[in-house]
């Protein structure tokens, strides 16, 4: 009981684990994740630890198994996922699975380097293919300069040249040819044209199909060039400048021939690759396929045992050597767990020696554990976001999960608006066992994650809205209006009766364009309607005055209440850590304050809610000024709100006052007491002046909290205010339009009309509005309410769990 | 640039400055240098680099572990966040990581080239390359024989051309030839890069000048250090000198006169910056040497630059510090690797 309450009482226990069984003992706890571990060895550095040889090898084993995870994932097959995830590893299957994945690595990685090589050897054949049929094109364009060039040299022959020189010359012209990227074209060419200085002739042209590149595995565009040279030194250039491009160069068949000839012998050659490589790469898939059904399980091993490790060289080792010394943080209530855990440990491992645990007092403060269920979790994270509470304070969270919907429904107050949000939330939870809610994305993940807070915020949005008798800004009339019209034209009076009582006649109908109901005429006003506002409002043009000042006053009384409400909380922090004195000179001072001088606001209100009727709502004094005039003028002569205002007024302020000023005093010098007592113990040392320095600042911080804490309660007015306005506005910007247009063409116009309503209801009333009233409640919960009495100092208990290990591949691929 | 400019400046750079801060606050503390310091082996050096912003850099790397893979890794690392910081950054800051390139740049073709000299093949030197200064027309460097060549043909379209203006000529590429086309290189480079920074004004001026002035002095401290019992003539040191230093003109000209270290010292103790530092330096046994010292000034250099904001300063102070840093990584993982421990302790503390 209360576990919400309050978070559950922690002790420090101290797990003695026989060295041998440690890793069971440790196995059996990260699964049932009750405790908490401590480092003990906060001052050895990460790689002096004892069992950093086994994180290594885990590590290693890490490293095996990305690696084959991003092989399956290339050769695109399925990685399956088991929903069990099994128990880490016992130490003698170790060492097995160790061997059997870097066996299982060494061979993949043979027949990869195997399938790489082949690729790249038959890319390079098909390149040259390629480039073999391109050029002949090229060729085909020197043949037909070529009988120039064999006419052109006899010319000179007999006087420069004889026919031997020219064959040596002939020789020299020498080609290369390749392939090279596209990019680099351009400057491969301007280089080639700045070091030869134009003793080349490049041609080059575009290849229709893009190949892969072999360093980086991109497809990308090539071209094939062809370069011819004189002399042997430029050749070399060439070359040079070739490599330094990373061209694909290709020996250049001289003659057609022999280029038939490659041609064919590359074509065959193709073909036997092609086959190889369909044998290497159907070896690899089964390889693979085979590595796949057990990789899932070899990876969460794997983490497993590298969690337990990381927690073993957080232990400390007894004198003996024998025996490893573990602190724990453990919840009472799961003490007998641990022990059965240890011992199940020890048994596992066959050890002679059972490990075993005892608690140990202790004075530091323990992690908070609060346990929470699907529904509170939502509401325990609103609570958590803000700070985690202390170890063993009250906590809002439970407080929170009906005044939060509430707070937001006060804004949110739509029935239509509420119901479909309502409906929206019963969907996800119905079907919450969904797998493709639970791995959706981001957005809709959080929308998953709060989806009984959604649910609650409807319900109460729907309750609220059916007070504010708001149904998508319209009103509906359940139970009949309370007033009545007719009344009005009551004919049981004289026409001067009638005159002076304001009654309507068919002459005033006629020439006033605004009618007043007036509900101290008998029979016009017949009672309150039964539940909510009256539909009648709808029609009046007072509406907005009438209910500004309904909201502005209900928001005032649920702020105070609510702050009230969270001073209250105060006094069970203070009897649960015994500080008596703190509810005498902190919580009673404070309760009196915020009573005395609002509490009195919400007395007036209701007040005159109470006591004045329609007859003598003109002699009804103003709240306000009346509130006003307590703190100005205590001892003014305003016509007050009942008799003997002036002398309760001036009683209360004047006690107020000094209540409120000894209470702050009594604070200071009541704590300074209470820290004097316990001086010894804290071993802190005591300062005075700092002490009253925080407490005057803290009373003073009060004081002016509560004033703009309950103005800040008026944004419940204002929100709703502003939804109500911006629902009304939608309404009647499109749907009046579109109900206005006659039939004919009314219907059709109405089905567009009426989607557009939906999308912007959906888009900007409920998400828009929703989420601006959701963060306003927040605020009001963070600040006005829980700045009463929470500290949220407190550190969450995060217990050794294999649950909390991601059970995705994705992490390791990244 | 416009007075004022800080007001403008976060508009452009204001995320790459952001960033480049984050990263320097990732660099190692003195805690980490204590703790690698008493690592035993590499793997050591490895896990505790992991709890370190370095991360898992090392993960794929297979057994065993060596110092040069630790060094390509980490180097590829800086290149990695120094091309983020360059493909995401507006002129003129743009043209300032450029500049920044260019001393690698001059670095690896000088080391092409020399590697050419020997005959070693360019993929086995290609490895040794920093990096940073990879361009595209580097792989064509031993194709030239004269810096005329060398300019026409491979390095005219670079953002090196315009330092080759003073270095054309057409001497035979031999060993000493190399190294004065590096010095020359470097001293139009580093004169050009003030110029930049100078031109620039505002605080990346304040910054990166004493910055560049500090750096050029270096140079020609060294270079007199190197040229003593070589053949060098006093008239060539001299116009090795980078001109855009404080030494300049009369130290540079006392400089070029110089004949020994104690000379050099000499020069030094007219100037109140260099003193202190010569002092330091110890005298052959222990003691610091003349470049551990001229390290650490430029580190603490570096540092102050990370106190004032809205200057390009940063970059180049994050790309030295990194470098430092890597320097003291590597120093210590190879004094680990070669179980010589007795000097593991001088490395370069980054304050």
């Amino acid at each position: 009981m209360g576990s919400l309450f309050r978070s559950e009482t922690m002790c420090l226990a101290q797990l003695f684990l026989q060295s041998g069984t440690a890793y069971e003992c440790l196995s059996a706890l990260g699964e049932k994740g009750l405790v908490q571990f401590r480092d003990l060895n906060q001052n050895v550095s990460s790689f002096q630890r004892k069992f950093v040889g086994e994180v290594k090898r885990c590590e290693e084993l890490e490293r095996i198994l990305a690696y084959l995870v991003q092989e399956i994932n290339r050769a695109d097959i399925p990685l399956p996922e088991g929903e069990t995830s099994p128990p880490a590893p016992p130490l003698k299957q170790v060492l097995e699975m160790q061997e059997q994945l870097q066996k299982l690595e060494v061979e993949l990685r043979e027949v990869t380097k195997n399938k790489e090589k082949l690729r790249k050897n038959l890319l390079e054949l098909i390149e040259y293919t390629h480039m073999l049929r391109v050029t002949k094109t090229f060729v085909k364009r020197n043949v037909e300069f070529e009988p120039t060039y064999e006419e052109f040299p006899p010319l000179e022959n007999d006087s420069l040249l004889d026919y031997s020189c020219m064959q040596r010359l002939g020789a020299k012209l020498g080609f290369v040819s390749g392939l090279i990227n596209q990019g680099k074209v351009e400057a491969f060419e301007k280089m080639l044209w700045r070091v030869c200085k134009g003793y080349t002739i490049v041609t080059y042209a575009e290849l229709d199909e893009p190949l892969e590149d072999p360093e980086t595995g991109e497809v990308i565009k090539w071209y094939v060039f062809l370069i011819s040279f004189w002399g042997e030194q430029i050749g070399h250039k060439v070359k040079k400048i070739c490599d330094c491009y990373h061209c694909h160069v290709y020996p250049y068949p001289n003659t057609a021939e022999e280029r038939k000839e490659i041609q064919e012998g590359l074509n065959t050659r193709i073909q036997d690759l092609y086959t190889v490589l369909h044998k290497t790469e159907d070896y690899l898939r089964q390889v693979l396929c085979k590595a796949a059904e057990s990789v899932y399980s070899h990876v969460i091993q794997v983490k497993k045992m590298k969690a337990i490790y990381h927690m073993l060289n957080m232990c400390s080792f007894d004198v003996t050597n024998k025996c490893l010394i573990a602190e724990v943080w453990c919840p009472e209530a799961d003490l007998h767990e641990l022990r059965r855990a240890l011992e199940e440990g020890s048994r596992e491992s066959g050890a002679t020696i059972p490990s075993f645990m005892n608690t140990i007092p202790t004075k530091e403060t323990p992690p908070t554990l609060i346990r929470t269920n699907k529904f509170t979790e939502g509401f325990q994270n609103i609570v958590d976001a803000y700070g985690v509470g202390s170890y063993r304070e009250v906590n809002p969270a439970l407080f929170t999960i009906i005044t939060f919907p509430f707070l937001f429904a006060v804004m949110f107050g739509d029935f239509g608006h509420g119901f479909v949000m309502f409906l929206f939330a019963l969907l996800l939870v119905l079907n919450e066992n969904h797998p493709r809610l639970n791995q959706s994305q981001e957005i809709m993940r959080m929308f998953f994650n709060g989806r009984y807070i959604l649910l609650l915020m409807g319900l109460f949005s729907v309750y609220t809205g059916l007070i504010y008798n708001d149904c998508f800004s319209k009103s509906v009339n359940l139970f009949g209006s309370g007033w009545s019209v007719s009344a009005m034209y009551s004919s049981s009076h004289t026409p001067a009766e009638q005159k002076k009582m304001g009654l309507w006649n068919d002459s005033v109908v006629r020439h006033n364009r605004v009618l007043q109901l007036d509900p101290s005429i008998p029979g016009v006003f017949q009672g309150p309607y039964p539940l909510g506002i009256d539909p009648i409002w709808n029609l009046a043009t007072n509406r907005l005055t009438f209910l500004n000042s309904f909201k502005m006053k209900m928001s005032v009384i649920l702020g105070i209440i609510h702050m009230t409400f969270g001073v209250i909380l105060g006094i069970f922090n203070h009897l649960h850590f015994r500080k008596k004195f703190n509810i005498y000179l902190v919580s009673v001072p404070e309760l009196l304050f915020m009573l005395c001088i609002f509490g009195y606001l919400i007395f007036m209100i209701v007040y005159k809610w109470l006591v004045y009727s329609a007859e003598t709502s003109r002699v009804a004094p103003s709240i306000l000024i009346e509130f006003i005039n307590m703190f100005l003028f205590p001892a003014s002569e305003t016509n007050g709100l009942y008799s003997g205002q002036s002398g309760y007024t001036l009683v209360r302020k004047d006690s107020e006052e000094e209540v409120s000023l000894l209470g702050s005093q009594d604070i200071e010098e009541g704590n300074n007491q209470i820290e004097d007592g316990y001086r010894e113990m804290m071993c802190e040392e005591f300062n005075f002046g700092e002490i009253l320095m925080t407490q005057v600042i803290h009373s003073i911080e009060y004081c002016l909290g509560c004033i703009s804490n309950t103005a800040s309660y008026l944004r419940l007015w204002a929100l709703s205010l502003a939804h109500a306005q911006l629902s009304d506005v939608l309404w009647t910007m499109l749907v009046r339009v579109g109900l206005r247009v006659d039939t004919t063409y009314g219907v059709l116009l109405l089905l567009p009309v009426i989607a557009l309503f939906a999308v912007l209801t959906i888009f900007i009333l409920l998400i828009m509005e929703g989420l601006s009233a959701f963060l306003h409640a927040i605020r009001l919960h963070w600040v006005e309410f829980q700045n009463k009495f929470y500290v949220g100092a407190g550190t969450k208990f995060v217990p050794f769990s294999f649950r909390l290990l991601s059970s995705k591949f994705s992490d390791d691929v990244a | 640039m416009l007075e004022g400019a800080e007001f403008y400046f976060n508009v452009d750079h204001g995320y790459l400055e952001g960033l480049v801060r984050g990263c320097k606050a990732s660099l190692l503390t003195q805690q980490d240098y204590i703790n690698l310091v008493q690592c035993e082996t590499l793997e050591d050096v490895k896990i505790h680099l992991q709890t370190t912003d370095y991360g898992n850099f090392l993960a794929n790397q297979t057994n065993p572990l060596t110092v040069s893979k630790i060094d390509t890794e980490m180097r590829k690392k800086l290149c990695r966040e120094f091309e983020y910081f360059r493909n995401h950054s507006l002129e003129p800051l743009s043209t300032f990581f450029t500049y920044m390139t260019c001393s690698y740049m001059i670095d690896n073709v000088i080391l092409l080239m020399n590697g050419a000299l020997q005959k070693k093949s360019v993929k086995e030197i290609l490895v040794k390359c920093h990096p940073l200064g990879r361009f595209t027309e580097m792989e064509a460097v031993n194709i030239a024989e004269t810096p005329s060549d060398l300019f026409n043909a491979v390095l005219v379209e670079t953002p090196l051309a315009p330092f080759f203006q003073d270095c054309m000529s057409e001497n035979t590429l031999d060993e000493l030839n190399i190294e004065l086309l590096r010095n020359k290189l470097y001293k139009s480079y580093l004169e050009a890069f003030y110029k930049f920074c100078k031109n620039h004004g505002d605080v990346t001026a304040e910054i990166m000048c004493p910055i560049l002035e500090f750096e050029a002095d270096r140079r020609a401290f060294i270079i007199t250090l190197n040229s003593f019992g070589t053949e060098l003539s006093k008239d060539d040191r001299e116009t090795l000198y980078p001109t855009c230093g404080k030494l300049y003109p009369e130290g540079l000209r006392l400089l070029a006169q110089a004949e020994d270290f104690d000379q050099m010292r000499r020069v030094a103790d007219h100037y109140g910056v260099y003193k202190p530092l010569f002092e330091a330096v110890g005298d052959g046994s222990g003691g610091k040497t003349l470049e551990d010292v001229f390290y650490e000034r430029e580190v603490q250099m570096n540092v102050l630059a990370f106190n004032r904001q809205f200057h390009y300063g940063v970059f180049y102070a994050y790309t030295k510090l990194k470098e430092q840093e890597m320097r003291n990584i590597v120093w210590i993982a190879e004094c680990i690797s070669q179980r010589h421990r007795t000097k593991i302790n001088s490395y370069i503390p980054i304050l």
